[in-house]
């Protein structure tokens, strides 16, 4: 108990120094985070990347195989452990926090983005249209899901199952032992928590800069940097008072608030919007996807400029990885009660298909308007102004001012309910797994990403939110590969143990 | 009581006793589901055949099958009962108001239950097992309609049962104290009152509990 208290100490001094001193580093030496975060990003994609590809898509097989195997029986807790909630909520609460902000920020802007500069072949064409609307369900497909069905499922199991702390460092009891509480773990602790820190800042810096794009539309505010960060500012103080005041509880109510709007907003377009089309496009594009998914996974351009490919799915990936601990959190924290194979088809397999549906219902009304208007200035101009995407998408939508209300409450929803959450996760990573973590260092952790966020933004923008979270990122992805491995003997020894039960069961 | 006041949790009095409401329906017509608290059977009913009940401290009640009574006086131990009567969970936290956890490792800012949950000092009462001298007992609403026989059977008179049990059962084995030879002798039947021992000794549910002169050994069933 005491090694575990110890630990948390060092974990949250260390960390909290790290990334004060890149907050300090972005403060004073701007150009040079951003000439050295890019040195970083340039020697990832170009020496790396293959380490990002493989690692998801060991995952994707690895979620695939647990469905399968024998160990999809055991019940993550108790065998008497039921679930908490019933599948539709905890369905809806699993799409919630895995994709959250991304999923508005980026259903209309990635398509359209793709079809104007597609991946290869022609821009502004048919065929570029179904490979944008491929790549989209390829990056917000089964890849990430896979990534959050692992470090789920591992937080779960060795919390519940092994009774450990709520730390990654648990993960990795069945390799290291004890060691999980000396220097090797509050490594992987650090570790995990810088790059949660620059998952959440990202995110928060999107939503930052949607939040400001919402309100220009709605409201003719300024779309710029300032106003940006004044929204980074009032959201501080209204999750930091939700900490002390105890309103936790509204901030759930708040959090299915959002999830509920979404799905509106969601089901009105699929009414409002082109019903066919999207249909169509989730056919279609489900299919091609299903065919040229191991191409995908392992895509990369030897012989050519590997741009493309760094700019959006090794960011992705960078980023689906960054998020993980965080995600992973929150979905072993509602998953109690269920065994692994329901697990795996609740975290990999539905939120797949609802994220599809989803980019199938905004990508493809966006790409319909954009192909029958044969309006590539309108392309143009969603894809210049990423942030304001899905506003200017509404404006061809009949009822197009509830729309952009409503993706305005969503995207501000989304934004405080996940700032608030972070700085529960980033407690419980920095004091040792603790379900407890004190109200001090959730408002520390509170305010250091939002500084985080401010800087990112303030060292330029989105270029910087993908160079620092690619480069957070990488060392977490080698940690998770080997947590696959530590979870494999983890539920060995479990089948095992209930396999002994049974015997003496028998016996007696 | 409306429907948009009656909750998940909340302790109310239906049919004169004391349940909790473990999950509101709106759409059905016997939108209310509860659970009785002394035995954990469930009932289905709606809004207004129920009514409110707050828990507060030194508040006593039988829950499955043994007494409680509130306290805030002394943080809780691992082993202990909580009722979550302040819930203020933090985002990940999946309790709610009036659970029943037990406590499985204590911190300086709260508890961990069993269920996983991170609870803080504030958020709970501790259920300290007996009938404090003092306390208020809320197993029923009204308690001049209930007869008084229906009040000892749930345990109104135990204030010291040493196995924390409500009333001396079949199978419990007592010893006598103040005796110059050894006696041991088994519950071997219980009328509403009368204790009745294997020798043949009749007495009182009161004389056996008392424990300057009776000790709990065990029970049968329990070896």
């Amino acid at each position: 108990m005491d090694s575990k208290k110890n630990k948390g100490k060092g974990v949250f001094i260390i960390s909290l120094l790290l990334t004060l001193i890149f907050i300090f580093w972005g403060v004073f030496f701007t150009d040079n985070l951003t000439k050295v975060t890019n040195l970083i990003y340039n020697g990832s994609i170009d020496y790396l990347g293959w380490v990002y590809l493989g690692a998801t898509l060991f995952f994707v097989v690895f979620s695939i195989y647990l469905l399968f195997s024998k160990y999809g029986d055991i019940r993550l807790g108790k065998k008497t452990d039921r679930p908490d909630f019933n599948t539709a909520s905890w369905l809806a609460m699993l799409f919630g926090a895995g994709m959250g902000i991304g999923i508005v920020y980026w259903s209309v802007a990635e398509p359209v983005t793709h079809y104007t500069s597609p991946p290869y072949g022609e821009p502004f064409t048919v065929d570029a249209a179904n490979t944008a609307m491929k790549y989209t369900f390829f990056h917000w497909g089964l890849d990430p899901w896979a990534i959050y069905t692992v470090i789920g499922l591992a937080l779960a199991f060795f919390q519940y199952n092994k009774k450990l702390p709520a730390a990654i460092s648990s993960a990795f009891q069945p390799i290291l032992g004890d060691r999980i509480y000396g220097p090797i773990g509050k490594t992987i602790d650090i570790l995990s928590i810088f790059a949660t820190v620059f998952g959440i800042a990202t995110s928060l810096g999107l939503g930052a800069m949607q939040v400001t794009a919402g309100m220009h539309d709605i409201f003719g505010v300024p779309n710029e940097l300032f106003v940006q960060l004044i929204v980074i500012a009032v959201a501080t103080v209204l999750f930091i008072t939700s900490i002390n005041t105890g309103l936790e509880k509204g901030i759930q109510y708040l959090s299915n608030a959002a999830m509920i709007l979404s799905f509106a907003i969601m089901l009105l377009i699929l009414v409002v919007g082109p019903t066919m089309t999207i249909i169509k496009v989730f056919f279609n594009t489900t299919g091609i996807y299903i065919s040229d998914f191991i191409h995908m996974s392992l895509r990369l351009r030897p012989f050519g400029e590997g741009e493309w490919i760094a700019s959006w799915t090794l960011f992705y990936w960078a980023w689906w990885i960054a998020w993980a601990p965080f995600v992973g959190m929150f979905i072993a924290r509602v998953s109690k009660g269920r065994t692994v194979r329901e697990f795996v088809i609740g975290v990999l397999v539905v939120p797949t298909l609802g994220t599809c549906l989803w980019m199938s219902i905004f990508g493809g009304s966006a790409l319909d308007i954009v192909q029958k208007t044969g309006n590539n200035d309108l392309a143009k101009n969603i894809t210049e102004n990423v942030s304001l995407s899905i506003f200017t998408f509404f404006d061809y939508l009949p009822l197009s001012s509830v729309l952009s209300i409503l993706g305005f409450a969503v995207v501000a929803i989304y934004y405080i309910t996940v700032a608030d959450t972070a700085t529960f996760v980033l407690g419980m990573l920095s004091e040792g797994g603790t379900l407890n973590p004190s109200n001090k260092i959730k408002m520390t952790w509170g305010v250091i990403q939002s500084a985080l966020a401010a800087v990112l933004l303030l060292a330029g923008g989105l270029n910087v939110l993908q160079t620092a979270s690619i480069a957070a990122a990488l060392p977490f992805a080698i940690i998770m590969v080997i947590m696959c491995f530590s979870l494999l003997k983890g539920l060995k020894s479990e089948v095992e143990v209930q396999k002994g039960n049974k015997r003496s069961m028998h016996q007696s | 009581m409306k429907l948009y006041q009656v909750r998940k949790g909340q302790f109310v009095y239906y049919n004169n006793e004391l349940h909790k409401v473990y999950g509101v329906k709106p759409i059905y017509k016997k939108s209310v589901h509860l659970i009785r608290l002394r035995d954990l059977t469930q009932d289905l009913t709606n809004a207004v055949s129920v009514e409110r009940y707050k828990p507060k401290e030194f508040d006593s009640f039988i829950f499955n099958h043994k007494a409680y009574t509130l306290k805030k006086d002394r943080k809780a131990e691992e082993g202990d009962y909580i009722l979550i009567h302040n819930p203020m969970p933090d985002s990940l936290d999946t309790y709610s108001l009036n659970e029943i956890e037990m406590v499985e490792e204590v911190d300086k800012h709260g508890v961990i239950t069993s269920n996983s949950h991170g609870v803080k000092h504030n958020e709970y009462l501790l259920m300290v097992p007996g009938r404090a001298t003092n306390c208020h007992p809320i197993d029923y609403q009204n308690t001049e309609n209930v007869e008084t026989q229906s009040i000892d059977d749930i345990g109104f008179n135990n204030f010291s049962n040493p196995n924390n049990e409500l009333l001396p059962t079949i199978g419990d084995v007592y010893k006598m104290l103040e005796s110059d030879t050894s006696f041991e002798a088994m519950v071997v039947a219980t009328t509403n009152q009368t204790v009745i021992l294997g020798s043949g000794l009749e007495l009182t549910q009161e004389e056996l509990m008392n424990k300057d002169k009776w000790e709990f050994l065990y029970n049968l069933l329990d070896k």
